[in-house]
This record gives structure tokens, C-alpha cells and sequence, in this order.
């Protein structure tokens, strides 16, 4: 008999499944669940990128080490400019000098190790290296030093800003320069900016975001509404068999491939008040005044947006109608027609319930998909006009990157969050455990 | 299914293959026309066809490196997910773990979720990380969308495959990674292709991320470079309608040799079958 060959190390079934199930658990926990819980944390803070005292989420009074060392590298290196320009200055300078050394000591002072972490700073800098690390570069300081600190960068400041009245010319740049350069190193001191649900607060109290609310809930009942009927339809009417049918299909999948802000662009053309076919159509045929009211007006603009979505999105809806359809066996429509029951009759009590889950399942993921809409109004219509068509992740994605207003931003993106977990918790309740039928052996 | 289709039929069905082909119609007539005509006629057809708008789109911005950044994006994108997914999909619907149902509604739960709730810590995270401008750091956040379609939609098709294969194959002295290596991710192959196609759509279309991190020319997308022909002073229609005929031509292409395929990872799981 043969030797059976050596085995190497073996996971048994239930081992290597939950082996295979780790990495995507872990992908999922790292880059879904947690930017979620920090999008809430970020929601609780005045956290501007755009504003360096806001710049980060502080909860207590801290100084930024880099902003510090970098200020304080420019001062000192000012000076020497101001001391070559102009000899009188020679005894504030030592006032300046001296006043910043003693903050610079006891701030050293205050915490064990700090002067090692400000070294490191000091040394990222000086090799131009940006210090990213918040652990390094952020530290909590005591109130009383920071007073004092605030108060002699106040008087030296002022003290420059009498010497430069009668400096001589070539004086003047570098006193103004170290002037504000004094002024900066304040900033290095960061008040805590947690707020706690002041932003949900003040933008839940702000009729923008109920118009944005509306106009995304608008958006999503509409859109959906109107593709799952015209969906339907067609999926009733191309449910036999004819020449053609591959053709067809492409040609209904072509809408739904193509990139939503590529079809934004179309429709952005199409619309257009000078030169857009629809635009001039619609007006021709008297549906609207003036071409220029689509993309224009609020209620033009509404339309426009929802026009091309139902556009986009009718074929998926009809395809996944019509599979569903190919499910319901033939012997159920005869047995009804024996029975005398007309196609109305027959489309009610045999269609509908037996592609019930279908449309349900449909409806789902069109809905949400809706709700969340972002390229199509950013690209069609930018919002507006005067916001009239902004969606809630509009909104939200302008407060974050136009305003760079995090901490608001932030919270109007949790706002979107907990609207969509709502609105899926509503329709898997409908929906029931068909969702995963398909998926687990029951 | 045997309903005879009669010539009302296809009058009815013409009208809608028309309707719905009608903007890419519009468009490709407008890209073929001289820019004097785009602005001051609705004439279907000009007389004096030209290609200059597409000579001008390709000169204005670097449209085929958009198409190069998205093609390299979405392969990444494809090829990582794939392989994480069928892995889960394979462990959820074939072997004896617990909390099934719980990782496939964490999944489930994990496709429905809004992007602009982690836009802004991954956008901190990317900028942290350096990835901004870069492919990586779309593809970082572009799993997050395409992982969880993808352990979805796999799910169904390994589902369909019969177990009696893997019970052999244990008689055979298989371990049971090389079951899944060798028996079934190869009999799933037609699924994963399908699953793979989506995947590639879905991120090759996506916008929001796009826009956000990667804001270099170099480094756009197509969704995103398209929508950057706009300038604040003139709308170059004749540029744009030809831009949008050249990236829509691979899209068309792709419907056109795997509509089958795309139409059952569409359809799947939401119908029983």
C-alpha cells in the first residue's frame, strides 16, 4: 500500500468558512461602520476645514505643536531681518525674545515629555515633512498657561505695531511680517469645539434642509411612482415572443449603463433653454411657455431632474418587472380565463401577487437609490435654481467640500443615514424573508 | 409567453425602443454638426457633416486618460472585490458557519447605505494616507460600494450549484479549500463573469467619490471629466455631444456582447426561481 502522502496543516468546513468570511467583515467594519460612527462623532464638533482654529475635533483646550513650532521658527527668524533693517529695535526685540522663551519654558513644563515631542516636530518640519500624526502634533495645555501665553503674544504685538510707526523703510515689511506672525502663533492654541447637537439643531430649524428633505422625498416618490408603472407596462408588453427581443434588450440597457453624470450631461443639453431639443419640443407643443422654463425655473428645473431619471432607470425597472413575469406559470392565466375572469381581472389577482416580492424587492433598491440621488441633480441642475432642486446628499456634499463645513455637513449626512436605515427598515418588514430567499438554504 | 405578436405590437415597440434612444440619437446628429449649426437650428440632419467637435473634444481635455483612470480604477476595483466576495458568498451559502443570516443582512445593510454618511472621514482618511490623486485612493473607497453588490449578487449563482458535488469531492479526499478552488469557483465561473461585469459598471460609473478625491485633471474620471467641459463663460455643446458619443461607444459595446449576462445578474435574487 502506498504511504499516504505527508498533509500539511488543515482547516476543517467550518474554520475555512469563517477564514473566507473575515476579510470581507473586516473590510466592511473598517471602511463602512467606522467613517459612519466618525461622520457622527465629526456631527457633534464646529469642525471647519477651512478655519485652522477649527480644523480638527478638539475637545478640550489644546495647542497644535506644528502650528507652534512653525511660528515660532518664523518669528525668531523675522527678527533677524528687523534687527538688520533697524538698529533701534534692538530692545524690544530682547523684550520679544525673552517673553517668548519664558512662555516656551513653562509650556515645556507643563507636560512630561513635551519637549521631546516638540523636538520631533521641530525636526518633521525642518526636513519639510507635514505632521499628520494628531497624537504627535496635538496636546492638551492648562487654561492658565494659555492666558498668560494669549497675553504677552498681545503685548509684543502691539509693541512692533508702535515700533514700525517710525521705522525706516526698509524696516517696515519685516515689522509688519512679524507682526502677524506674532498674531499666528495664537492660533496654534485650539479652543475645544464640541457642540454637541447644535448642528442638528441649527439645520433641522433651517428651511433649507426641509426644502432639500422635501425635494429628495418629492424626488423618490415621483421617480419611482412613475417608473414602476411605465415599468410595468412595458414589461407587460415585451412579455411574448418576437423578433428582436436581444435588440431590444440592449437598447433598454444602454440608458441604464452609461454613467449617470455622462446622462446628466445629455439631458443638461437636451434641456437647454437656446439650444435643447426637448426644450424647444415642449414649447412648440405648448406644454411650456418659453424653452428657458425647464432648466430656469423651480418647478421646470424639478422635472428636468426627474424627466431624466425616469429615463435612466425605467428600462432596469421593466427588466427586473419582466423577469419576474417569466416566473408565473402559463396554466394559471388559462385556468382563470376558463373561469370567465377578463385581463384586468386576471392582471389583479394572478400578476400582482405573484410578482409581489419582485416589485417589492425592485422598489427597495430603486427607492433607495432615489433617496440618495447625488450626480444627476449636481450635474444637471447644480441644485438649482435657488436650491429649488437640491436633494439632502446635494445639500450635504456642499456644506462638507464647497463651504467645508465638516461638523454641519457632517450631521446633515447622518441625517441622510439614519432617513435611508428607516426607510429599508420599513420595506424589509414588508418584504419579509424572501429578501434572502435565494441566498440560504431555508 | 406564446402571446402572438402582431404588427400593433411592433408599431408600440418601435415607438418605445425610439423614445428611449432618442437623447443618444440627438446627441450623436449634434456631435456631426458644424458648430455655427448647433446653436441656431433644430434641423435633424445637417448638410455639411463634419468631425471637428470630436477633434476639438479630444484637444480640449484629455478624454482617453479620463477613460484610461476609469478602465484602471474599475479593473482594481473588479478584481479585489471578486475575489473578497466570492470567498464570503462561498462561505455564507456552502459551509456550516453560524450568523448566516446576520453577515448577509450586515451585507445587505452595507449596500443600501448612503455614500455622502463616509464621504468625509474617508476623504480625511485618503488625504492622511497621501492617496488623494491617485488610483488607490478611489479604489479604497470604491469597495465599499462594489464588495457588498458583489457578495449579493454571487451569493445567488453559488447558491444554484448542487451540493452533492462538494460531497464527492470530500469522498475524494478534497480539502475543503480545494473543493472551493478547483470544483466550484469553476462551476460558478458564468456568475462570476456576471457579477464581475456589474461590479465594473457600477464603478466605472460612480461619481461622488470621484469628484472629491481625485481633483487633479490627470487623475479624473470619465464621469467626472465630462461633467468639467462645462465652463463658467460658454457651454461647448459640439464638444460635449462628441465627448459623450466617444465614452458611451465601450458602454454599448459592453451591453451589446453580454446583455444576457448583465439582464441575470440584474434579475437575480429578486426573483424565485
Amino acid at each position: 500500500m502506498k504511504q499516504p502522502k505527508k498533509r500539511r496543516f488543515q482547516l476543517n468546513e467550518r474554520q475555512l468558512g469563517y477564514a473566507m468570511v473575515a476579510p470581507s467583515i473586516i473590510l466592511i467594519a473598517v471602511i463602512i461602520i467606522w467613517p459612519i460612527l466618525l461622520s457622527a462623532w465629526n456631527s457633534l464638533f464646529d469642525y471647519r476645514l477651512n478655519d485652522p482654529s477649527k480644523a480638527e475635533r478638539i475637545t478640550s483646550l489644546s495647542i497644535n505643536l506644528e502650528t507652534y513650532a512653525d511660528n515660532r521658527y518664523l518669528v525668531y527668524d523675522t527678527m533677524e531681518a528687523v534687527r538688520d533693517t533697524m538698529p533701534g529695535a534692538e530692545s524690544t526685540l530682547d523684550n520679544i525674545t525673552s517673553a517668548l522663551d519664558e512662555q516656551h519654558e513653562t509650556l515645556l513644563k507643563t507636560d512630561e515629555g513635551l519637549a521631546d515631542r516638540y523636538e520631533e516636530v521641530n525636526t518633521m518640519l525642518e526636513n519639510y515633512q507635514p505632521v499628520n500624526d494628531d497624537d504627535l502634533r496635538l496636546t492638551e495645555i492648562p487654561e492658565a498657561w494659555t492666558d498668560g501665553f494669549t497675553a504677552a503674544l498681545d503685548e509684543q504685538t502691539a509693541a512692533v505695531q508702535a515700533l514700525r510707526e517710525d521705522a525706516p523703510e526698509g524696516a517696515v515689511q519685516p515689522l509688519t511680517d512679524l507682526e502677524s506672525q506674532l498674531s499666528n502663533t495664537k492660533n496654534a492654541v485650539l479652543e475645544p469645539n464640541f457642540v454637541g447637537v447644535k448642528n442638528y439643531t441649527e439645520y433641522l430649524g433651517n428651511g433649507r434642509t426641509w426644502t432639500a428633505m422635501l425635494n429628495t422625498l418629492l424626488f423618490t416618490v415621483v421617480t419611482v411612482g412613475v417608473e414602476l408603472a411605465i415599468g410595468m407596462l412595458v414589461a407587460l408588453l415585451i412579455n411574448r415572443v418576437f423578433i428582436g427581443r436581444g435588440l431590444v434588450r440592449a437598447a433598454v440597457l444602454v440608458p441604464w449603463a452609461i454613467p449617470t453624470a455622462v446622462a446628466a450631461m445629455m439631458w443638461t443639453f437636451l434641456f437647454d433653454g437656446q439650444s435643447g431639443i426637448m426644450a424647444y419640443y415642449m414649447a412648440q407643443l405648448g406644454i411650456i411657455d418659453d424653452p428657458g422654463v425647464l432648466l430656469s425655473t423651480g418647478a421646470g428645473g424639478m422635472f428636468s431632474v426627474m424627466f431624466a431619471d425616469i429615463w435612466k432607470t425605467t428600462p432596469y425597472m421593466a427588466l427586473l418587472l419582466l423577469a419576474g413575469l417569466q416566473t408565473i406559470p402559463r396554466s394559471l392565466y388559462e385556468a382563470a380565463a376558463v373561469d370567465g375572469a377578463n385581463k384586468f381581472q386576471q392582471f389583479f389577482s394572478i400578476t400582482l401577487p405573484m410578482i409581489r416580492s419582485a416589485i417589492l424587492v425592485a422598489v427597495l433598491f430603486r427607492a433607495l437609490d432615489a433617496f440618495r440621488v447625488f450626480d444627476l441633480i449636481y450635474v444637471l441642475t447644480g441644485g438649482g435654481p435657488a436650491n429649488s432642486t437640491e436633494s439632502i446628499s446635494v445639500y450635504a456634499y456642499k456644506l462638507l467640500f464647497e463651504q467645508q463645513n465638516f461638523g454641519a455637513g457632517s450631521a446633515l449626512s447622518v441625517i441622510v443615514f439614519l432617513s435611508v436605515a428607516l426607510l429599508s427598515t420599513i420595506f424589509i418588514k414588508l418584504i419579509g424573508s424572501d429578501l434572502f430567499s435565494g441566498r440560504l438554504k431555508q | 409567453m406564446t402571446k402572438r405578436a402582431g404588427i400593433g405590437f411592433y408599431i408600440l415597440l418601435i415607438i418605445f425602443v425610439f423614445l428611449v434612444m432618442f437623447p443618444f440619437i440627438w446627441v450623436f446628429l449634434t456631435s456631426i454638426k458644424p458648430q455655427g449649426e448647433i446653436f441656431s437650428s433644430f434641423q435633424w440632419f445637417s448638410s455639411n457633416m463634419t468631425f471637428e467637435n470630436y477633434a476639438s473634444a479630444l484637444e480640449t481635455r484629455p478624454l482617453l486618460l479620463y477613460m484610461l483612470n476609469s478602465f484602471v480604477v474599475a479593473t482594481l476595483t473588479t478584481i479585489i472585490s471578486i475575489i473578497v466576495a466570492s470567498f464570503t458568498a462561498y462561505a455564507v451559502t456552502r459551509l456550516p458557519i453560524k450568523f448566516k443570516g446576520l453577515i448577509l443582512g450586515l451585507v445587505l445593510a452595507a449596500s443600501m447605505f448612503p455614500q455622502i454618511a463616509v464621504l468625509s472621514p474617508i476623504f480625511n482618511f485618503v488625504t492622511d494616507a497621501g492617496l488623494r490623486n491617485s488610483y488607490l485612493g478611489l479604489v479604497i473607497p470604491y469597495i465599499t460600494i462594489s464588495l457588498p453588490l458583489a457578495i449579493w449578487i454571487l451569493s445567488t449563482f453559488f447558491i444554484k450549484i448542487p451540493l452533492s458535488l462538494e460531497e464527492s469531492a470530500k469522498l475524494d479526499g478534497a480539502t475543503p479549500f480545494q473543493t472551493f478552488r478547483k470544483i466550484i469557483f469553476p462551476l460558478a465561473a458564468p456568475g462570476v463573469f456576471t457579477t464581475a461585469i456589474l461590479v465594473f459598471i457600477a464603478a466605472w460609473n460612480e461619481y461622488l467619490f470621484a469628484l472629491t478625491i481625485n481633483t487633479e485633471d490627470s487623475w479624473r474620471t470619465i464621469p467626472v471629466g465630462i461633467s468639467f467641459y462645462q465652463s463658467q463663460f460658454s457651454v461647448p455643446w459640439g464638444d460635449i455631444t462628441a465627448a459623450t458619443v466617444i465614452v458611451t461607444i465601450p458602454i454599448v459595446v459592453l451591453v451589446l456582447l453580454f446583455q444576457r449576462r448583465i439582464v441575470a445578474g440584474l434579475t437575480s435574487g429578486s426573483v424565485k426561481e
